[in-house]
């Protein structure tokens, strides 16, 4: 266990409110020490288009977390998100070289750089390589190939890429705060990570987040996570219908979906009205409930036949047993499981954090953050484990003295 | 052959330079980079201070190496240089120190030296340093002789010692003849041997007093100054002067002031001489009110005398005692 804890600092730059959530990790064992929010200014869709106002306001969340921490956060794992996000499959196969048909280290090495040796088109960078399980001679291996025997190796690569303006906007962001971006996570995998169970994601899950201004999606097959998606539609987006359809000003809109919107329909009389503010207040009017139920749950309907569409043929409900998971601030629209379920064929439920999440961050608006965190933690630990096992005799013994 | 293929040629985030310049950071993501730039400056300062203070402490063991191993061939002593404030000369340092020939400054045990240079009564402290490259220096302060002493030791001929104002008696160096014949001669002590020389002469302060107080205040009565005695010094506590052929002879108090002595000498010579046309030969001053006085038996010539009186003069080498201070009591100057 090392000696000197590591404050980690876990943002999500969202089109509504950025958190700042600060881990500390002594190297085994990550505790949440602090958090900080705020309200989000300058990012569209999850990208940023006003440096200066988003800045201010993910400078603010941090500033907040780290008083409520009363530590300095050392480095940062940013949540990324946004419809410049794309992905795409690449897959190699090599005939293993040993004569014995014993797959070695190299076997595994050059499999895995041929498979993510795609060139990706002018202005466009890697966030990453998601790597599906080898396949020996056609038979899934779950973990490592290495000592098995088989004549041919093969591995597939799912390759998320960005924008390079956009993803270096979001590092710039938290750079001006004089803090180091050390790992760039996609928001799906942060949230997914958080609200599936390692069985669901073995038995096959899709995780939605859907957010304010995008909707993040990633489907587990076989543990680990098949294909991932943003779709640029979010819970802004029913909020702007409602506020066409029944020609409202925005925060109105707003007020009537947080009150009387759902994602399927169920008002039956047509006529039944709601009010606005329900104060009797000067101004105040009246909606008909049908439509706005109506408009509401068009709209989700349409974006969850968006993720479904985009998902293709990676996704069927025979190859997602465990259903679809639904979080981010959208979840809490009313029935938005059914429709979910409805779109997919499957059960789908809201996703919630584990047990041992306190109470007051089990919101859905934090699992991004939370998932960021701990994900980020694994990814971190996964990468630097190679390097380890390289190292000489003196690392040995500065690893010894660390974990004593 | 090995299989050579592009490794990774799409480009990740990691690739993405991330530092911004400070105008693009807030107020304080601006202070987190100064205190952060300061922290590296100065653990940059430290480890320079450390690695600097490294390299001179091996620089200086690295230079002492090769001198202790090469000493380089220190200078022959040159030159003797004596401060002194007093009469000792060079050629007394030089043969006090008696240096062995070709010796080098380094060579030199100063202590030893020192000790040598003080081992002459006439030095009363001594400091021998070495000045690079080949002079060595010694400085000294002397003892003033206030009387002499003639000592004479078994078989030897009889030698003549100066007398410090402590008591001291050291064989005088580098002093004027002249001066030395001015000094009076010291009577009726006893000298003790002690180490190569002789113990301190006791009571040597008084003598020195009155014998300044006598050469500044009384100057010619100090210049017929022979002898002083200090026969009585310890049973009696007084001095007695002698002139030039024992013409007079003075006795002193040690307990009564010098200079109301001298005052009181110098008025009984000149009123015995003048009231009597005679020399006084005997004079002791120890009584507090009444002096003694012996006249001489030859009358001075050129005398003056006192016509008014014309008392019969007394007998030959007969005392009587006038008052040390007529004019305070007017019985005295009728007895006259």
């Amino acid at each position: 266990m090392s000696s000197t804890p590591t404050f980690i600092g876990a943002i999500e730059i969202g089109t509504s409110k950025v958190t700042a959530l600060i881990g500390e990790y002594n190297g085994r064992e990550l505790a949440i020490i602090g958090c900080g929010e705020c309200s989000s200014r300058g990012v569209i869709k999850g990208s940023v288009v006003d440096y200066k106002a988003a800045s201010d306001c993910t400078h603010s969340a941090l500033e907040q977390a780290e008083r409520d921490a009363g530590e300095r956060i050392d480095l940062v794992f940013l949540a990324q998100s946004g419809g410049h996000l794309d992905g795409f499959y690449n897959e190699a196969g090599v005939s293993v070289k040993s004569s014995d048909n014993m797959i070695d280290g190299d076997d595994i090495r050059t499999v895995c750089d041929l498979a993510k040796a795609k060139e990706l088109p002018a202005g466009r960078m890697v966030v990453h390589h998601i790597r599906r399980p080898f396949r020996v001679d056609g038979r899934i291996v779950p973990t490592s190939p290495e000592n098995l025997v088989g004549q041919k190796l093969e591995v597939g690569y799912w390759t998320v890429h960005g924008q390079e303006q956009r993803l270096a906007d979001n590092i710039h962001v938290i750079r001006g705060f004089n803090l180091e971006v050390r790992e760039l996570v996609l928001s799906s995998l942060a949230s997914g990570h958080m609200v599936t169970t390692p069985e669901e994601r073995q038995n096959g899950v899709l995780a939605i987040d859907i957010g304010a201004g995008t909707t993040d999606f990633v489907l587990y097959r076989d543990g680990v996570p098949h294909t991932t998606g943003v779709v640029p539609v979010g819970g802004t987006h029913l909020t702007n219908d409602l506020s066409i359809g029944l020609r409202l000003t925005e925060g109105q809109a707003e007020k009537l979906k947080l009150r009387h919107g759902r994602a399927l329909l169920q008002a039956r009389d047509k006529v039944e009205k709601v009010w606005l503010d329900g104060n009797f207040a000067i101004g105040d009017r009246q909606f008909p409930r049908y439509a706005i139920e109506q408009i509401t749950a068009a709209r989700t309907w349409e974006l969850l036949e968006v993720v479904k569409k985009k998902l293709g043929h990676a996704f069927s409900p025979e190859t997602c047993q465990a259903g679809v998971v639904l979080t981010g601030g959208s979840a809490k629209l009313p029935a938005i499981a059914d429709c979910a379920a409805k779109v997919f064929g499957v059960n789908a439920h809201l996703g919630e954090a584990p047990s041992w999440i306190t109470e007051n961050m089990r919101e859905p608006g934090y699992h991004t953050a939370l998932g960021l965190l701990y994900y980020g933690v694994s990814a971190a630990g996964d990468r630097s484990a190679p390097a380890r096992r390289k190292g000489g005799f003196f690392q040995s013994v500065s690893r010894l003295f660390a974990t004593s | 052959m090995k299989l050579e293929f592009n490794h990774n040629p799409a480009r990740s985030w990691r690739d993405i330079s991330q530092p911004v310049k400070p105008r693009a950071m807030s107020p304080e993501g601006r202070r987190r980079l100064v205190l952060a730039t300061l922290r590296v400056g100065m653990v940059t300062a430290v480890a320079a201070g450390v690695l600097w203070s490294a390299w001179q402490v091996s620089r200086v063991v690295g230079e002492k190496a090769p001198h202790s191993s090469a000493p380089v061939p220190a200078e022959l002593v040159k030159d003797i240089h004596l401060v002194t404030d007093g009469a000792l000369d060079r050629a007394w340092i030089v043969d006090t120190l008696a240096l062995p020939k070709n010796a080098t400054l380094l060579e030199l045990d100063l202590d030893q030296l020192r000790a040598r240079v003080l081992a002459h009564g006439q030095v009363v402290t001594a400091m021998v340093e070495r000045q690079f490259p080949s002079t060595l220096v010694v400085r000294v302060s002397e003892r003033s002789p206030v009387a002499r002493v003639m000592v004479a030791l078994g078989d030897e001929a009889p030698q003549t010692l100066l007398v410090a104002r402590d008591g001291v008696v050291f064989p005088g160096v580098g002093f004027k003849v002249e001066m030395l014949e001015t000094l009076p001669w010291l009577d009726g002590v006893k000298l003790a041997r002690s180490g190569g020389g002789f113990a301190p002469i006791n009571g040597m302060a008084t003598v020195a007093e009155l014998l300044a107080k006598a050469k500044l205040e009384a100057e010619h009565l100090y210049q017929t100054w022979h002898v002083v005695s200090l026969a009585r010094l310890e049973s009696d506590g007084a001095l007695e002067v002698r002139t030039q052929g024992d013409a007079l002879r003075v006795r002193f108090s040690t307990s009564q002031d010098y200079f109301r002595q001298l005052a009181r000498l110098d008025w009984l010579l000149d009123e015995a001489l003048r009231r009597t046309g005679r020399a006084a030969a005997k004079i002791d001053l120890t009584a507090s009110t009444q002096v003694p006085v012996v006249l001489a038996a030859v009358a001075v010539a050129d005398a003056p005398r006192v016509t008014a009186l014309n008392a019969p003069a007394p007998a030959l080498a007969r005392p009587f005692a006038i008052s040390a201070f007529p004019h305070l009591s007017s019985q005295n100057k009728n007895k006259l």
